[in-house]
């Protein structure tokens, strides 16, 4: 066998060895510090806690988000993003806050994820209040188009990117980079391995527009799928919101991983790893997926916030 | 790397794309005698919409984004049935009709979280999820949410669905090959292609072992005397596919020169686990994640014993 073959294949014991893949020894420990504490010659950084983050992602909670039978409470849900908007865009007037992201002129598109089977969809009242946001910051109704499958990306002048979060069989989480994947005319081509999926976010029509990322964190899928199994769901009640789909998808592979940990009692690695989250970082220069240069802010309520 | 690793994924997709029958050997909604069992009404639930199936080649229209794990066992089709109640959660019956038992089981084993009960050869329920296998067939059905009238018919249809299939079907013979000591139950999986072992197991990206549709894998945990290890063991169509896979193996994952005739003990890897493989006739037996040496030197001693 010749020696060259043994290079091509990314293993399990390339992502274990290596600090610059991080974010895929997240998905196979769970145990970020290993990969950012000090070695003795410069101080220990904690994950999530960058003094000078390259990307700020913000988390804001309310355990009144979901109520009884899992319904979700349209006004605690407003209130969760304008409190992550307004942090986010360091502003303390709404309005204000999403002049930061789109303008007036903007055609926005509002990609949210609606898979039927799944069944893990984002919110409408997620997609409602972030569409009331754009109209208020002087988007006309007729150019705010809010969909998942055939929104037409090529007439947007600014993306908001709303998914869900949910771990997944083949590309092992899906977040933020893989919310874009129907932007592809070949989806299935980005499925195990996922490494390119961080491309789609330059396809010429894509590149450039996505200003804001909402993250619908209120009922999160942990499990292995490839179909729901309710037992792996679990009412979170939060919103994460950030400009960066690398940080945003490193720290909700965290947040899965840590729950994954407490439910079986153990380390239950994300399989495959989401190789697609380092690749949009090394090989697509999309953000960070380096967990000590990312800061998280987290904001209400914090009981279980696991991360 | 990344290309490479890239195209081999592809081959090993295109190889899991031919078709187990024919499409049009595909039963039309109303002539499959399963979906003719389920009732039209059952406690005030009524079939809400016409049924379907989706077979190897339309499986991406209702399992966009999932399909490919069922294309990498013997799936031949789906019948979908959808049951609604004013003021209840609406309630899903999905029969995957496979071309043997074996598969049927595999699939099955995707996930193993949930309470036994009693339906079929096998059955797990939790939180509005029932899932089970009888003969050639698995089954999923479930609410949107969990209630108790829900639960009692979701229970009721499994029964139904039970009785209609008049036969049992054997488990893969392979499973007859893993060593009974010390293995854990509720971890035995069975599966044919990378896509399975890497949802289960992250391996590599590339398909070291040369998995296919051809090849049977039997993988499941030991714990004996708190020392534990997982064993994957390949059932290969010939006796050169296996030599040469044991070859890639050795070469690729565990660093090592192969050589014919040459013993490989198991080696330390990164993560201070200990991994090895042996190889005898058509079979394959690898220890991954041993505790120490002798755990994985035992796994493979125990598994050749049996091959």
């Amino acid at each position: 066998m010749r020696k060259r073959k043994m290079h091509n294949a990314v293993t399990r014991r390339d992502f274990i060895k290596g600090a610059a893949l991080g974010t895929l020894a997240i998905a196979l420990s769970g145990r970020e510090r290993d990969l950012v504490a000090g070695t003795g010659a410069e101080p220990a950084v904690r994950p999530f806690a960058a003094q000078n983050p390259q990307s700020v992602v913000v988390l804001v909670r309310s355990e009144k988000a979901v109520g009884v039978d899992d319904k979700i409470d349209a006004a605690a849900v407003q209130d969760l993003i304008d409190t992550a908007v307004k942090e986010l865009a360091g502003e303390a007037d709404i309005v204000k806050a999403w002049a930061k992201f789109v303008r007036p002129e903007d055609t926005v598109g509002v990609k949210f994820t609606r898979c039927s089977w799944m069944r893990v969809h984002t919110e409408q009242p997620v997609i409602d209040a972030i569409v009331k946001r754009v109209g208020e910051a002087g988007v006309a109704g007729g150019k705010i188009i809010a969909q998942d499958e055939g929104l037409p990306v090529a007439k947007c002048t600014a993306l908001i990117n709303v998914p869900t979060v949910k771990v997944h069989t083949l590309t092992g989480i899906a977040v933020a980079l893989k919310n874009y994947i129907n932007f592809s005319s070949k989806p299935s081509s980005y499925h195990a391995p996922s490494t390119n999926l961080g491309e789609i976010y330059l396809k010429p029509e894509v590149k450039g527009k996505t200003r804001l990322i909402i993250v619908d964190v209120l009922r999160p899928y942990f499990g292995p799928g490839p179909q729901i199994n309710p037992l792996h769901r679990w009412n979170y009640g939060g919103i994460m919101v950030g400009t960066d789909p690398v940080a945003i998808d490193t720290t909700c592979l965290k947040l899965c991983q840590v729950k994954r940990r407490l439910f079986k009692g153990e380390d239950w690695p994300i399989s495959p790893p989401a190789d697609n989250i380092t690749a949009a970082d090394k090989t697509f220069n999309l953000g960070t997926s380096d967990p000590a240069k990312i800061k998280l802010v987290k904001l209400g309520w914090d009981k279980d916030v696991l991360i | 790397m990344i290309a490479t690793a890239l195209c081999l994924g592809f081959l090993s997709l295109a190889a899991l794309m031919s078709p187990a029958v024919p499409p049009e050997q595909t039963p039309a909604p109303s002539d499959f005698a399963l979906g003719k069992a389920l009732p039209q009404e059952i406690s005030g639930w009524q079939k809400s919409r016409d049924d379907q199936v989706f077979n190897r080649e339309d499986i991406f229209d209702y399992l966009d984004g999932a399909g490919e794990l069922y294309l990498a066992f013997d799936f031949q089709f789906v019948f979908v049935r959808e049951y609604a109640r004013a003021e209840a959660p609406a309630i899903v019956v999905e029969i995957y009709q496979m071309s043997s038992s074996a598969d049927a089981y595999g699939i099955f084993t995707q996930d193993s979280d949930g309470q036994e009960v009693r339906v079929g050869q096998e059955a797990l329920y939790g939180a509005g999820l029932l899932r089970f296998w009888k003969d050639d067939v698995f089954i999923r059905i479930m609410a949107d949410r969990e209630t108790p009238e829900a639960r009692n018919v979701i229970m009721k249809l499994g029964a139904t669905i039970d009785a209609a299939i008049s036969g049992a079907g054997p488990k893969p013979g392979l499973l007859g090959r893993l060593p009974v000591e010390g293995l854990e139950p509720p971890t035995v999986r069975f599966f044919h292609t990378v896509i399975s072992l890497n949802s289960f197991y992250f391996m590599s990206n590339a398909n070291i072992l040369n998995l296919s549709p051809e090849t049977q894998v039997a993988m499941a945990r030991y714990d004996k005397d708190s020392a534990r290890g997982t064993l994957i063991l390949v059932e290969y169509p010939s006796e050169e596919k296996a030599y040469s896979a044991c070859g890639r193996f050795i070469e690729m994952y565990l660093l090592q020169r192969f050589a014919p005739g040459k013993k490989f003990p198991p080696v330390e890897l990164e993560n201070k686990k200990y991994a090895g493989a042996v190889r005898a006739g058509r079979f394959l037996a690898i220890a991954v994640e041993a505790d120490d040496k002798a755990t994985a030197e035992d796994l493979l001693k125990r598994a050749l014993a049996n091959l």
